[in-house]
């Protein structure tokens, strides 16, 4: 049989789809044998249809399929059933129960952190969970009972001092003379008489920086410990 | 009847979850055959969308004793696909310079990737540059037959021409291709 090699290349794709009479395969076979040119494009499509045999299909972009749908039956809603199972939580994305949850997320961690204790023990232990608790709870009644007690200090230091100021820088004067009762505007004092006050007040005050010395240094709390009386200028 | 027409049938009396089959079926070779034709993921996803659009709209004129669904399918396809080649044309001239660059720096790269994976990717990606090269007749003749599996008379009534044009030219097509790949410093298999 007469075969060249543009006929070996016109008949490429039928010999190796096995097409070719078995005649005319023998035929190509024998040329692309002793054709160095033939040979190697048989070769190259030969490797070229391995090469796309092992060629996986592409992989379909994510929502090109939901795309379609949209575009061709409208906006989709969900499945019946997929809203059955997950359509609550879609609910959960609205910026309202996504803060709620954010903070919700939040305390836990703070307990579950302060729960842990300073030696990092297990925290879903519910013995250690019980005794963190326990324990915070006192430390924060403690620590608001000594902030009270505080700012009672601090209270009762700024009354004295705003008031002592004055008490210093008048001279002691008696009482006035009890008005007569003859009603004259101007002589009569008020009740509370800021003169008659500030010749009380040191009385007053060495009175109260003894009671509030003893009361803070009464000021235990329920874990045993106390704290020491402010170190005031009193 | 075959399930596709079936579900054909059913759509045209309305019914959307048959729809949606269809589409589900029918999507990966219709986006396959878009990005093998366009070599862009982007334009294949739109070019997919407007084919299903199309054949949403028409799919009335669709008969099963003319043809398998999956046939006319690719018709529809491959006619935006001819659509989109001819608007874009003025647009590849001026970038195939810049295509053509990054395929001679990668011609004497090693393989980078030993795992499975990584090699079919780029498997796929030196085939995709190596289409790029072919006049879009060969193009599509080696997409339709080797890459979506069409047989020649699938694959003529797609292109509407004869069997033996078609037969011709997917085994240019492949010679073509295995030249170009050959040139790009893609070895046989």
């Amino acid at each position: 049989m007469d075969w060249n090699c543009t006929r070996t290349q016109e008949q490429l794709s039928d010999f190796l789809e096995e097409a070719l009479p078995a005649a005319e395969a023998a035929a190509f076979s024998s040329h692309a044998a002793s054709c160095a040119d033939c040979s190697k494009v048989v070769a190259q499509v030969r490797g070229l249809m391995r090469r796309i045999e092992e060629t996986p299909q592409l992989e379909v972009p994510a929502q090109l399929e939901r795309k379609i749908l949209d575009a061709t039956l409208g906006p989709r809603q969900q499945t019946a059933e997929t809203q059955g199972w997950f359509g609550w939580l879609q609910m959960l994305w609205q910026p309202r129960f996504a803060m709620g949850i954010v903070t919700v997320a939040a305390s836990f961690v703070i307990v579950f952190h302060a729960a842990a204790g300073d030696n990092g023990r297990s925290v879903l232990n519910p013995l250690n969970l019980l005794r963190g608790a326990n324990r915070q709870v006192h430390l924060t009644y403690a620590r608001g009972a000594k902030m009270v007690n505080n700012l009672r200090v601090v209270y009762e230091i700024e009354s004295r001092l705003s008031a002592q100021p004055e008490s210093m820088s008048e001279p002691i004067t008696p009482p006035p003379a009890r008005p007569s009762n003859d009603g004259q505007p101007g002589q009569q004092p008020p009740a509370n008489d800021p003169h008659e006050k500030s010749q009380t007040i040191p009385h007053a005050s060495r009175h109260h920086a003894t009671e509030l010395a003893e009361m803070n240094s009464q000021s235990n709390f329920a874990d045993g410990s106390s704290y020491p009386a402010p170190r005031s200028i009193l | 009847m075959e399930p596709d027409a079936q579900l054909v049938e059913l759509c045209l009396r309305g019914d959307g979850p048959s729809w949606e089959e269809l589409v589900r079926r029918h999507t990966r070779r219709v986006y396959n055959l878009c990005y093998r034709f366009t070599g862009n993921a982007a334009s294949a996803e739109d070019l997919s969308q407007e084919v299903f659009l199309r054949i949403f709209r028409t799919l009335r004129s669709y008969q099963s004793v003319h043809g398998a669904f999956p046939t006319w399918l690719t018709s529809v396809t491959r006619n935006l696909l001819v659509d989109h080649y001819r608007r874009t044309r003025r647009d590849r001239v001026t970038d195939s310079i810049e295509d053509a660059m990054p395929q001679l720096e990668e011609k004497h790269s090693p393989m980078r990737a030993p795992d499975k994976l990584a090699q079919a990717a780029e498997l796929s990606e030196q085939l995709q540059r190596g289409l790029a090269r072919l006049s879009p007749e060969l193009r599509e003749a080696v997409i339709l037959r080797d890459l979506q599996g069409l047989d020649y008379g699938e694959i003529r009534g797609v292109l509407q021409v004869p069997e033996g044009t078609v037969k011709s030219r997917i085994n240019r097509g492949r010679i073509e291709l295995a030249r170009v790949l050959d040139e790009m410093g893609v070895r046989p298999a």
